[in-house]
């Protein structure tokens, strides 16, 4: 049956509840006689505490607990699940990073343990440190294979990279670089943990997985997976550092054990830099060669980045070199370099957005090099099929992408544009943009409830980029009901299993469960139908039953779903299904692909860019809901302007610690940066990528962005800047 | 736990101030000193918070002997929305626009940004431009002291331990244009990499420029106004007059090369009344 809801542009669902602040965020859930516990954190970037002065916290009135590495439960496991990042929950003496979690005190009132909080006295045995990237960047070693990158391997080689630069008309060699930078969702990452008995834990957090959260607490606290239930019924952005559990959620769940009392723990503003994660530093060396068409005769990219001491965190920043374009000769290498900072994670694109910007601006340079239409360069190289993996792509609408954008934008290729009257310099760039279509395992229950209405749910958790919506509009579809009669929940781990959001995968992976379980639970309704002698539907081929708006028709007959549901006893009917990449996906490269075009604006006395203008085109395979799809791929290139001109972490290299740990001094674009964004889409049917033939549109919107900006610098002043972001003393 | 007496009235301040309790620190909107508060700094240097916030007679805009008169407890909002200051002296309520988000603009007040005295202060390159006047009193009386004289060296100022500034006061000479222009790194919300602000009649016959975040102090720029003055070399003068360091908002070479740039656009561009965060 053609979908006749998904697809639409619905408004979110939620939207009401979210406005009214009726949406309850993990912070705001309420729980009887719960404590607050404020977290106090490291100076030094390395050493151990010597001791911890608490007894002028513990006289404040109301103080529950000061727990330190000192008299802190013991944890049965201090060993994290695999594919998961390494925490700081006060089992040692050690310190590893600046803001690591060394005290946590708990209090009746949070004003109560935030006062206390300044009370405790740390002191602390420092030894030397460095966040420095050239102090280390000796010892830089090749990873492991990790998953962000599918399990592939750091290096890959095809063809002679060497021979193909050598035998190029014109070379590109150069080293770009992309700053720390930190995810700074709106919404704090926050923890409540409460133990019904000594050893049933129900944890409400902010979290981009519950199932993940429920797995590390199970093993760290050595329970079974069964006794943990985790619940995020919505999220306020997460951007990737709410994929993995950190410090904070084990010790919300310590402190709670340790004083017998439900706990809620919020980090600050300044506690979300370092302790939950944050792009690592990348410099990427691209050497590319071409032949004097513009046709690409050697592509090498390698990569390093930085890790902790004590976990490796891969940005996987050169594999998006492996399936861009065209080339006999390739080279892709990753490096890893530890330094004392905290554990790195996915951010915004990881790998792709990074990866991106270096690739895209060295295309860039080389077209310059030639003289040529930075896009007939790209065009001159277009990857029909894989160039890595040999694979063909299961579906790629790149080439319609560019050529929209082109028309959209009014693309008209000048080598130097000329400036305004007013002495702002002019510059138009473009880049190409491209992500993984990641499918991961997932589960969805429907349920046919008496009243005719269908309750289905999934585990997810919706970022805020509308999942609630979506589902309610895949599910209706499936099971043949209207909008407003299907119910879509998620966020619990009682629920089926989803993976965590995070890849840009919920949408494709979830929908695909929901939509098969849908699917299963109007089939199943249909044979009831057809084998219940008090259906008018008795006897009809199921195959002859339409379904519309919860009736079923055969032969002038209709039944209805409700009454199916009474007759058969009234308890709810209900069908599980799960979807989940097969062998026959891996015969295919599977990606999102787009194309941004830039207009900039250049004050030649201050160095400033604007952003004038930024137009993206994106294929990401069936748009579920095209108002929502929009936002959230502005939101990304919003973002992307972010990477591009403002988003820094920066650190103070002598003592290890990051300076800027507020909105205040880390800047994410203002409402005033930010002027036109167009997102528009190419729709694909791509029957190989899942059943519900969604490629992912997360996070897409931020890949390209910020070296189509970079591009159109250089185009607006002649400076090509190689390192993020492009602040105005680079200009000038 | 610190102490806090909240005063509703001058004298119940200045009977707190003539005790001077150690570590006495003035409490107006707050959103200098809570933030301080809130991310430890100097906690072990505050003994005392004296809460001036509800003293309504250090609030209020009036004309008065062709001086603009602002109490210290103003809130950039207010000034924001005065139609006095939007008629008599548009760049103080541009600036004041420009001054964090709405909460801040809500809370925060003149005094306090004059009393803060950090040289990125938004307001304060403006208040030298136009040789404002501050009003200071306490127990032991009232004395004005000219905005010039009133930084020392970094963020310490002319106030006395005993001492409040009660109001600002603009001298509104006639034909004079007052123009200012921060730069940040986004349009918003940002604080500043460098500010300069220029007062200047006609014919550029009298000109009074003051900089900000390109020295320990708000600083008045006295070479370069000699230069603007005399026909001279602006650019380099303004280079003997500042000392700009290198932090996370900015570099030496970056303020020292954009405060020239933004002063001779100023200059140049002394027609129109005040200059808006930036070109489209």
């Amino acid at each position: 049956m053609k979908p006749t809801i998904t697809g639409q542009p619905l408004a979110r669902i939620d939207g009401h509840a979210k406005v009214t602040g009726a949406a309850r965020y993990s912070a705001e859930v309420q729980i009887s006689g719960v404590a607050y516990g404020v977290l106090v954190t490291s100076a030094c970037a390395r050493g151990r505490i010597l001791a911890i002065e608490t007894n002028d916290a513990e006289r404040e009135p109301g103080v529950l607990a000061v727990i330190t590495p000192k008299n802190a439960l013991r944890l049965p496991d201090t060993k994290v699940p695999e594919n998961d990042r390494v925490v700081q929950v006060l089992q040692d003496d050690r310190i590893v990073y600046s803001n690591q979690p060394v005290a946590l005190v708990v209090a009746e009132t949070l004003e109560g343990a935030m006062h206390a909080a300044l009370l405790v006295k740390v002191h602390e045995e420092k030894e030397p440190a460095t966040v420095r990237l050239d102090d280390e960047i000796k010892n830089a070693f090749e990873p492991e294979p990790q998953s962000a990158s599918g399990k592939k391997s750091a290096d890959q080689v095809r063809g002679d990279p060497a021979r193909g630069l050598r035998e190029a008309a014109m070379r590109i060699d150069e080293t770009y670089q992309t700053p720390y930078e930190t995810h700074n969702p709106l919404e704090p990452h926050a923890t409540t943990a409460v133990w019904n008995g000594p050893d049933r834990l129900t944890v409400y957090d902010a979290t981009q997985g519950v199932f993940g959260v429920r797995k590390k607490l199970a093993k760290m606290f050595a329970l079974p997976t069964g006794n943990v239930r985790v619940l995020t019924k919505f999220v306020g952005g997460g951007f990737g550092c709410k994929g993995t559990p950190w410090s904070h959620v084990i010790l919300a769940a310590l402190a709670a054990k340790q004083v017998g009392r439900p706990v809620k723990l919020v980090l600050t503003r300044p506690q979300m830099f370092g302790m939950v994660g944050g792009r690592p530093l990348t410099r990427q060396r691209l050497s590319v060669g071409a032949n004097k068409q513009g046709k690409l005769t050697a592509l090498r990219h390698e990569s390093v980045s930085t890790t902790s001491r004590f976990d490796d965190f891969l940005e996987p920043a050169a594999s998006v070199s492996r399936h861009s374009y065209a080339c006999e000769n390739m080279a892709t290498s990753h490096r890893l370099v530890r330094l004392d900072i905290a554990t790195p994670t996915y951010m915004r694109a990881p790998g792709e957005a990074t990866g991106g910007f270096a690739l895209e601006s060295a295309i860039d340079e080389l077209a310059h090099a030639l003289k040529m239409d930075p896009l007939a360069l790209r065009l001159a190289s277009y990857a029909e099929t894989d160039p890595t993996e040999d694979k063909p792509f299961s579906s790629k609408s790149l080439r319609k992408c560019y050529a929209e954008g082109a028309r959209r934008f009014g693309w008209a290729w000048n080598k130097r544009s000329p400036a305004r009257a007013d002495g702002m310099l002019v510059g138009v760039g473009m880049a190409t943009s491209s992500y993984p279509a990641y499918f991961s395992k997932a589960e969805a229950l429907a349920r046919m409830l008496p009243d005719g209405t269908a309750l289905v749910t999934s585990g997810a958790v919706d970022l805020g980029g509308g999942t609630y919506t979506v589902m309610s509009q895949v599910a209706a579809d499936a099971i043949g009901l209207p909008m407003d009669r299907v119910r879509f929940d998620l966020g619990d781990s009682e629920m089926p299993e989803a993976p965590r959001s995070g890849g840009s995968q919920t949408a494709a992976s979830c929908a695909s469960a929901v939509l098969l379980a849908g699917r299963a639970l109007r089939d199943k309704l249909v044979r009831m139908a057809v084998a219940d002698a008090g259906s008018p539907l008795l006897g009809a081929r199921p195959d002859e039953v339409l379904i519309e708006n919860g009736r079923m028709t055969a032969n002038g007959r209709t039944d209805s779903f409700a009454d199916v549901v009474k007759r058969a006893g009234g308890a709810p009917v209900e069908e599980r299904a799960r979807a989940g990449p097969d062998e026959a996906r891996k015969k295919w490269s599977l990606h999102s692909f787009g194309a941004q075009f830039v207009e900039v604006l250049v004050d030649p006395d201050l160095g400033h860019v604007r952003v004038k203008r930024l137009v993206g085109v994106f294929a990401g395979g069936r748009i579920l809901n095209a108002r929502l799809a929009r936002s959230q791929l502005m939101g990304g290139m919003v973002w992307g302007i972010g990477m591009a001109l403002h988003e820094e972490t920066v650190y103070d290299e002598k003592i290890g610690r990051i300076m800027t740990r507020d909105l205040a001094d880390y800047h994410v674009p203002a409402h005033a940066d930010v002027q036109v964004i167009e997102p528009y889409f190419i729709e694909e049917e791509d029957v190989h990528v899942d059943p519900a033939g969604v490629k992912g549109i997360g996070e897409i919107g931020i890949t390209g962005t910020a070296a189509a900006i970079a591009n159109a610098v250089f185009n607006a002043t002649g400076k090509r800047v190689r390192s993020l972001p492009i602040t105005p003393d680079k200009l000038l | 736990m610190i102490p806090v007496t909240s005063v509703k009235t001058l004298p119940e301040a200045y009977a707190l101030l003539q005790a001077r309790p150690p570590g006495l620190r003035v409490l107006a909107g707050g959103t200098d000193l809570m933030v301080a508060i809130n991310a430890r700094v100097g906690l072990d240097r505050i003994g005392h918070v004296l809460d001036i916030w509800n003293v309504r007679e250090l609030r209020g805009i009036a004309l008065q002997d062709n001086f603009l008169r602002i109490g210290a407890l103003t809130t950039y909002t207010e000034i924001i929305h005065s139609t006095l200051v939007n008629t008599q002296l548009p760049a103080l309520a541009a600036v004041s626009r420009e001054v964090g988000a709405w909460a801040i603009q809500n809370r925060g007040t003149l005094g306090g940004n004059v009393c803060n005295a950090s040289p990125a202060g938004d307001t304060l390159p403006l208040l030298l431009a136009a040789d404002a006047r501050f009003l200071l009193g306490g127990p032991r009386g009232e004395r004005t002291v000219v905005a010039e004289e009133f930084f020392l060296a970094y963020r310490k100022t002319a106030l006395g331990a005993d001492e409040l500034l009660l109001r600002v006061d603009f001298p509104l000479p006639d034909a004079a244009r007052l123009a200012y222009r921060k730069v940040g790194t986004r349009r918003a919300q940002s604080i500043s990499k460098t500010l300069i602000a220029v007062r200047a009649t006609p014919g550029l016959r009298e000109v009074r420029i003051a900089a900000g975040c390109v020295a320990p102090i708000p600083l008045r720029c006295r070479r370069a106004e000699q230069a603007a003055m005399s026909g001279g070399d602006v650019r380099a003068a303004l280079q003997l007059d500042i000392s700009p360091i290198n932090d996370i908002r900015s570099t030496i070479e970056y303020r020292r090369l954009v405060s020239a740039n933004v002063l001779l656009q100023l200059l140049k561009n002394m027609g129109t009344p005040y200059s808006l965060p930036g070109r489209p």
